[in-house]
């Protein structure tokens, strides 16, 4: 195989194994936005997710009880988020910031406290290690698949189901809903609780599945590039899915790139995925236009 | 009972908090509370050199929140003061380590240029919210992260000191370095790396609320982020507001960052910050975006900086759990209303 050929199947795969804890995080970002909470702590619901992949994992010597935990303490931190952008009115931009300060202290806080070791954790068993494909592993690929999976069920529950709609109309017009009978702020709260979910997911893909240990700030932002994601892929699943591949692509490109151009050093070109992202949502003038109700209190 | 409840909601009650969960975390780790909080205190108010180190981290996190507390009275949610306050020293690093001239121009100089390259990291998130209506919360937090890499590519390359072994800039010419706090009395902090940089910080307070409450920019600048359509409709430029506000945010954290570079550093390196940016938004909330109130807020949280590293040496209770009461600090003063409406702002 010629190198150029073999150059461009490392950087589709790589884009794809970039990709997934985007995408995951991204679909929360939907289910979260479309029933009018915007979720700033993606960031520190993946670092729970990274975290108590990892102690988990550590704990029970299975990588599957690891993943289950990072879902679950994301969805926990969702829950924190939900409740008090329901039930409190909080101003959620200010306590998704909370909550990433208090995930991202947290984990360096469990590190010492559990491992008493700050940094990083000590290595732990690996997610179905095994190669499937060349570049790609079998736990990779089957977090690929479900992704997929995710970004499909999200697409048909929102459009296709009663309770989507209804999740649509409390971003839309939560005092609908209310006249329908139905009680929106509940329906946030359960939509801010899957959104954690599925964040922490992406997260614990990051640490338990891409590598077998977390580090402190392993996340690198990529909770925001989801928010972004989400604006790109103007708040639809699919359209999500895709912006977030979009930049996945250029967190492999920085990959590929490294060392092959010589006056593009990579300390720069770690910029690329937050540059992409940037030029994104700038982009889009006037074309976009959020759910109504979409960061407001009700 | 709604008094105490009021209260209680408020920054003093955030306070209240932050010290039962200080103890919270300290009995998870195993410590005595009162062993804690006595290595907390001596570590940061117990001595000369504890409470020099302790006004260090002060004006550290003052800066910033100065310049958060700026944004947020504009209606702006700027969560990019970590990479306005890199880029702000690294254009005073960049040319202080070269910059050879008497004190009196070289100091104001560098500071000067960190409030221009704080400034534009700023202005380019008030640029795009004005122009492309993209929202400055996510704007300024990838810009958080481009700050990092292009400085971290500039100190590791072009800016590299030829002396040094990791990744900083040649230090800065003696002149360039800020005084010393001055002698009180018979107490001196020559010793301590305490400089007047406090007093900067605290005179940018004093006009920050200045502007605020006595001037017409100020005036607008509140009426922009607490009542953005009546704003408007009374004549105020927003997108024009939205740019000045986000610049001027960016210059206050961006003179924090060469006021660090010329009072603690001397020269520039990325671990500058360690996520004084972000702490920041704490201190703000807790001031309740008042200047002077930021001030006891940034003394606060000082106190907190500086003692968690003694807390952690001489009570094993680990400095990250500082941050964690920080943050559920935010979570609690999130509860607040800071803004009238978010209707009008970008989609995020």
């Amino acid at each position: 195989m010629s190198t150029g050929v073999s150059l461009m199947l490392t950087l589709l795969f790589l884009t794809l194994i970039k990709s997934v804890p985007i995408v995951y995080a991204a679909l929360g970002g939907v289910i979260s936005e479309r029933a009018g909470v915007v979720n700033i702590g993606l960031e520190g619901m993946m670092t729970a997710g990274a975290f108590s992949a990892v102690v988990f994992t550590n704990l029970t010597g299975s990588p599957i009880v690891g993943l289950i935990a990072g879902v679950f303490f994301g969805a926990v931190l969702g829950f924190v988020l939900g409740f008090a952008a329901t039930f409190f009115k909080v101003d959620q931009i200010v306590a998704g910031v909370g909550i990433n300060l208090v995930a991202l202290g947290g984990a360096a806080y469990g590190l010492v406290l559990i491992f008493n070791q700050p940094g990083a954790s000590p290595q732990v068993t690996q997610l179905a290690p095994g190669q499937l494909l060349p570049q790609i592993t079998t736990g990779e690929t089957a977090m690929i698949v479900l992704g997929l999976l995710c970004a499909f069920g999200l697409n048909w529950f929102i459009y296709r189901t009663p309770w989507g709609l209804r999740i649509q109309a409390c971003g839309e017009n939560p005092r609908a809903v209310t006249d329908a009978g139905l009680n929106p702020l509940r329906l946030r709260l359960y939509s801010v609780i899957a959104s954690g979910a599925l964040a922490g997911l992406g997260g614990a893909f990051l640490s338990i599945c891409e590598v077998n240990l977390y580090s402190d700030g392993m996340t690198a932002g990529r909770g925001f590039i989801a928010l972004a994601a989400v604006i790109f892929g103007r708040w639809t699943p699919w359209g999500a899915t895709g912006a977030a591949v979009f930049f996945g692509f250029f967190e492999a490109l920085q990959y590929v790139l490294q060392g092959r151009i010589s006056w593009l050093p990579s300390d720069a070109m770690q910029a690329l995925p937050y540059l992409a992202a940037l030029f994104a949502i700038a982009g889009l003038v006037g074309r976009v236009r959020a759910p109504a109700a979409d960061g407001v209190p009700y | 009972m709604r008094v105490v409840l009021r209260v209680l909601a408020g920054p003093a009650g955030a306070l209240v908090l932050a010290f039962v969960l200080a103890a919270v975390a300290m009995l998870i780790a195993g410590v005595s509370p009162l062993d804690g909080f006595g290595a907390l205190f001596a570590g940061s108010l117990g001595g000369r050199r504890p409470i020099a180190e302790t006004l260090v981290q002060t004006t550290a996190l003052l800066f910033p929140a100065l310049g958060v507390s700026l944004a947020f009275r504009a209606g702006l949610f700027n969560i990019g003061a970590e990479g306005q306050l890199l880029i702000g020293g690294l254009f005073a690093g960049a040319v202080g380590a070269h910059f050879a001239g008497p004190g009196w121009l070289v100091i104001p100089v560098l500071l000067l240029l960190g409030m221009v390259g704080g400034g534009i990291w700023g202005g380019i998130a008030g640029w795009l919210r004005a122009r492309f209506n993209a929202s400055e919360i996510i704007s300024t937090l990838m810009l958080n992260f481009i700050a990092l890499s292009l400085a971290g590519y500039l100190v590791a390359g072009p800016l590299k000191s030829p002396l040094a072994s990791g990744a900083e800039t040649a230090p800065l010419l003696p002149n360039g370095y800020l005084p010393a706090f001055p002698t009180l009395g018979s107490i001196s902090f020559g010793d301590t790396r305490l400089t007047i940089s406090i007093l900067i910080a605290i005179a940018t307070a004093v006009v920050l609320s200045f502007v605020f409450t006595r001037t017409v920019f100020g005036y607008e600048l509140r009426a922009a982020g607490e009542a953005p359509e009546a704003a408007r409709r009374s004549g105020i430029n927003m997108p024009r507001m939205t740019l000045i506000a986000l610049a001027l945010s960016g210059a206050v954290a961006g003179l924090g960052g060469a006021a660090i570079v010329t009072g603690v550093l001397h020269r520039f390196n990325t671990a500058l910050s360690p996520g004084y940016g972000y702490t920041a938004i704490a201190v703000a909330l807790v001031g309740d975006l008042n200047p002077l109130w930021v001030c006891v807020a940034a003394f606060g949280f000082g106190i907190l900086e500086a003692g968690g590293l003694a807390m952690q040496a001489n009570a094993g209770v680990p400095k990250d759990a500082i941050h964690v009461i920080e943050g559920l600090i935010v979570l609690v003063l999130a509860a607040r209303r800071y803004f009238a409406t978010r209707a009008t702002g970008a989609p995020v």
